[in-house]
């Protein structure tokens, strides 16, 4: 087995496990389906997307083929060194013999500028971009299985809670500032938002 | 631990924590990867584990999960293998200290891609650091490896 074959193998195992639904199955959310309360629900969207567009996760949720750095130690936002990007493939795991797994493993490097590390480092699929998308934007891509992995919102959230590479987020290793909560916390945000009808912001 | 080196079994006594790079070449005495910048940011450290090019210096010995091969194991019975060569071909190296991780990359690369296109090299290449500048004839010592595969099927 190739070594392209055997990521991809264990990415479809995990995208398998953390969505048993398959997209066509997966029901659209309908804001008429459960009575939306905007006044309960976009509070609880504010702290999902403060996640969600923190660079520790939308770094890696980009439209385009390269992954971005920033920190207090980058100055701006840069683009990722190597020449690293999504893929001729377009798996998200690299270029042959520059897949993201041979620098990212499946813990931190303790050494500040090391590479960071969680199971099956890889870029999230152009669609799920988050980097540079206003909050209506994502909110309307979280809430679109074509768009999410073919997620309902409540694998959303499961997702959230239970996958280690979104987990990272909030163990980023040495000098990089973790995204804001916990997986816990974003995991119950999402659930009262999707109670509360999940509503989006106007823009 | 056990680890599988160049197709050799070898026993360490290592904190799982320590670097891979640490454990072969302080412990296990396998001294082709060299340390240059300890973040994996340079490449020089390239080793391959079950064909995937690593950053040694990066990886915790106690993550390893798969057979190890160094810079020491491209060669064999027959002698230099067909990138070694090239690069011999070539007259690649100029300080030599990096290298060796360019080898390896190089080796991985002709595993996947059998006639490489610039774009493949600059893709899979930009990791390992050169600050010598030997970059044109890295590019064209894998081009003399894909054909010399190509020819001897090796």
């Amino acid at each position: 087995m190739t070594v392209l074959a055997r990521l991809l193998t264990a990415a479809v195992i995990t995208m398998l496990a953390a969505s048993p639904v398959h997209a066509q199955d997966a029901p659209a959310v309908d804001d008429d389906a459960i009575a939306v309360d905007r006044e309960k629900g976009l509070p609880e969207w504010d702290k999902i997307v403060a996640v969600l567009s923190h660079p520790r996760c939308a770094n890696c949720h980009v439209e385009d083929a390269y992954p971005r750095w920033s920190g207090a130690h980058y100055g701006t936002t840069r683009i990722h060194a190597f020449n690293i990007s999504r893929g001729e493939d377009g798996s998200g795991f690299g270029n042959a013999a520059l897949r993201c797994t041979s620098c990212h493993f499946s813990s931190n490097s303790s050494k500040l500028h090391g590479p960071p590390g969680a199971p099956l480092w890889h870029l999230a699929p152009a669609e799920m971009a988050w980097w540079q998308k206003s909050s209506a934007e994502i909110c309307a891509q979280i809430k679109d299985p074509e768009r999410n992995g073919g997620r309902t919102l409540d694998e959303v959230a499961t997702h959230v809670r239970d996958d280690p590479l979104v987990g990272w987020g909030w163990v980023p290793g040495p000098g990089r500032e973790p995204a804001p909560g916990s997986a816990d916390e974003t995991f119950r945000a999402i659930e009262r938002w999707a109670a509360a009808g999940a509503p989006c912001p106007a823009d | 631990m056990r680890l599988t080196v160049n197709g050799n079994p070898i026993e360490l006594d290592a904190d799982p924590d320590m670097p891979l790079l640490w454990a072969l070449r302080d412990l296990a005495g396998i001294t082709g990867p060299k340390f240059g910048c300890g973040i994996a940011a340079c490449g020089a450290c390239t080793v391959l584990v079950d064909g995937t090019p690593v950053r040694s210096c990066s990886l915790p010995v106690g993550l390893v999960e798969g057979e190890i091969v160094t810079i020491e194991g491209l060669s064999g019975a027959d002698g230099l293998s067909v990138v070694q060569q090239a690069w011999l071909d070539e007259q690649v190296p100029q300080c030599g200290y990096c290298q060796a991780g360019q080898i390896m990359s190089a080796h991985a690369l002709l595993e996947e891609i059998s006639d490489p296109s610039d774009d493949d090299i600059d893709n899979a290449m930009a990791g390992n650091l050169c600050r010598c500048g030997t970059y044109p004839r890295i590019r064209a010592a894998i081009k003399r490896a894909a054909v010399e595969k190509a020819k001897t099927g090796a």
